[in-house]
């Protein structure tokens, strides 16, 4: 018994100390929880606090809506202090003047349950312009009471400025091929109307010899003919001066920046399109003397044209801008394209004045593109491929002493 | 003897019309629409002043004059264009023409460049 007893007592002793170690291992578990938490709450806010992006938090069960928490980034991008942030109304922050339409949509937006996404132009504290992305989510309590809403602001400026350049490039570079054109149309048209106004004119001082004294009433109108046909002749001399075409500027040029450069401004056009540019450059190649705007009106036109070949063809997508060395002395740019090809009757007079295979065309890309190439001493030439689509390839001469 | 005349442009209003007009200066004219038709048909040798077109389908002007110094021929020239690019004029005389002229041209004008030129 006694060692029973004993035994029991010593179990109990036992027990108690197990007890006791539960109980304070227990306490170091939730101590140690408590630790967890509190790191994970750090980390975190840490990470929020280092983020680009402005994260502002906001209580929606205030009637006001007021911030109660900003990030860093968040005073940096908007320039007010913390002071003139929490407890203030985000729409008030920034007063509604000019995007009252926009904050009445994110109010609406917020208002149905849902998050708002969409870019505006905002104002820094001290009137500065910029551009953000702004993304408002909604926190709801576990019965689904929207709580808090948490925004992300990012800065999207240097994307916006970087996009606007490329737009306004692109725009730069259409109006010039546009007077371009009309410059070629006009000289084509001034030729084509030479021709008849020479006969014309011709004619006319022929019948004038002919009667010589005679028919004086027949002389008067002939001189008639003769006087329009020269006024005809100035109205176009003057036409054509007006738009005399620009002298290129030559200047060291890489064709592979060219292309680069040119395949950027036309990107939105070819996604667009759902088509494929493949650039395959020769990156070794050297500089050459030429006209950079002329040139990229020449690339411009050419993947202009493959687009189109590829227009009605769904199985057809890709381009392929290739360059190359030919021997020493020239540089190769190849376009091609997977379209519909070039008809075999239509070969010879592609590179024509008026020659246009579309419906809206003014036959004046290829023939402006082909003399820009020869101004620049070189060859425009195109071939149909042996499996689908064709291939326009030009050569530009490499002056060597121009060699940088 | 009256001067023999050559004119080659690709088109045939120009050619009837030039030569109904020089034909009433007496020239003796004959005319062709390419300048291939002109070397099958006339000979280096054969006098004849030539009222040359530039911008034509095949051989332009610019080729038909560089062929016919070519042949040793001591033919005169007259380059006649619609198109009056700035240099036109100096290059023509720069190849060893007598003349350029811009198109529509003035019948006298053309008869006196031609008359110059046959007494040269």
């Amino acid at each position: 018994m006694k060692i029973k007893t004993r035994g029991n007592l010593e179990e109990q002793i036992r027990q108690g100390a197990d007890r006791e170690k539960l109980g304070a291992d227990r306490e170091k578990q939730g101590a140690n929880r408590e630790k967890l938490a509190e790191e994970q709450i750090q980390v975190r806010t840490k990470a929020m606090e280092s983020t680009f992006d402005g994260i502002f938090i906001i209580d929606a069960k205030k009637p006001n809506f007021p911030i109660i928490y900003a990030n860093p980034s968040f005073y940096s991008l908007t320039g007010y202090s913390r002071n003139e942030v929490i407890g203030k109304n985000y729409f008030l922050l920034y007063g509604l003047d000019d995007n009252s339409r926009i904050y009445e949509e994110i109010k609406k937006t917020l208002r149905q349950g849902k998050s708002f996404h969409g870019e505006m132009l905002n104002f820094k504290k001290n009137g500065e312009k910029f551009w953000s992305l702004l993304r408002i989510t909604l926190v709801r309590d576990k019965n689904g009471i929207t709580t808090h809403y948490v925004g992300n602001k990012t800065d999207t400026t240097l994307m916006r400025q970087r996009d606007l350049e490329i737009a306004e490039q692109r725009e730069e570079l259409l109006h010039v091929t546009r007077v371009g054109k009309l410059a070629e149309f006009v000289s084509s048209l001034a030729h084509e109307i030479s021709q008849p106004l020479t006969a014309i004119l011709s004619y006319a001082q022929a019948a004038q010899r002919t009667l010589k004294d005679r028919e004086p009433q027949v002389q008067e109108i002939l001189q008639f003919i003769v006087n329009d046909d020269q006024r005809a002749a100035e109205v176009i001399r003057r036409l054509r001066s007006l738009l005399k075409k620009n002298k290129p500027t030559f200047e060291p040029l890489d064709i592979n920046v060219i292309i680069n450069d040119t395949v950027r401004l036309i990107m939105p056009h070819i996604t667009a399109g759902n088509k494929i540019v493949k650039l395959d450059l020769d990156t070794s190649l050297p500089y050459f003397q030429g006209d950079r705007i002329q040139l990229q009106q020449v690339i411009l036109n050419l993947i202009s044209n493959s687009l189109e070949a590829m227009e009605s063809s769904e199985d057809s997508h890709e381009l392929i801008i290739k360059t190359s060395r030919k021997g020493k002395e020239m540089i190769m740019v190849e376009v091609k394209d997977s379209g519909c090809g070039i008809p075999e009757e239509n070969m010879k007079k592609l590179f024509a004045h008026f020659f246009t295979s579309k419906p809206d065309g003014l036959g004046m890309g290829l023939s402006i593109s082909r003399s820009i190439v020869e101004a620049h001493g070189g060859h425009l030439e195109a071939k149909n491929n042996p499996d689908q689509g064709a291939t326009f390839y030009f050569t530009i001469p490499v002056n060597l002493k121009n060699d940088l | 003897m009256p001067t023999k005349i050559f004119i080659v442009d690709d088109d045939e209003s120009v050619c009837r019309a030039l030569k109904t007009l020089l034909m009433t200066y007496d020239f003796e004219v004959r005319t062709f629409n390419s300048a291939q038709d002109f070397f099958d048909t006339i000979a280096p040798e054969d006098p004849g002043c030539l009222l040359l077109d530039i911008h034509m389908p095949g051989l332009d002007g610019w080729e038909t004059q560089k062929k016919i110094l070519a042949t040793g021929s001591k033919r005169p020239v007259i380059f006649i264009s619609a198109e009056k690019k700035d240099d036109a004029h100096d290059r023509a005389l720069k190849v060893g023409a007598v003349g350029f002229l811009q198109k529509p041209v003035n019948g006298q004008t053309l008869v006196d460049l031609i008359n110059s030129s046959a007494r040269n």
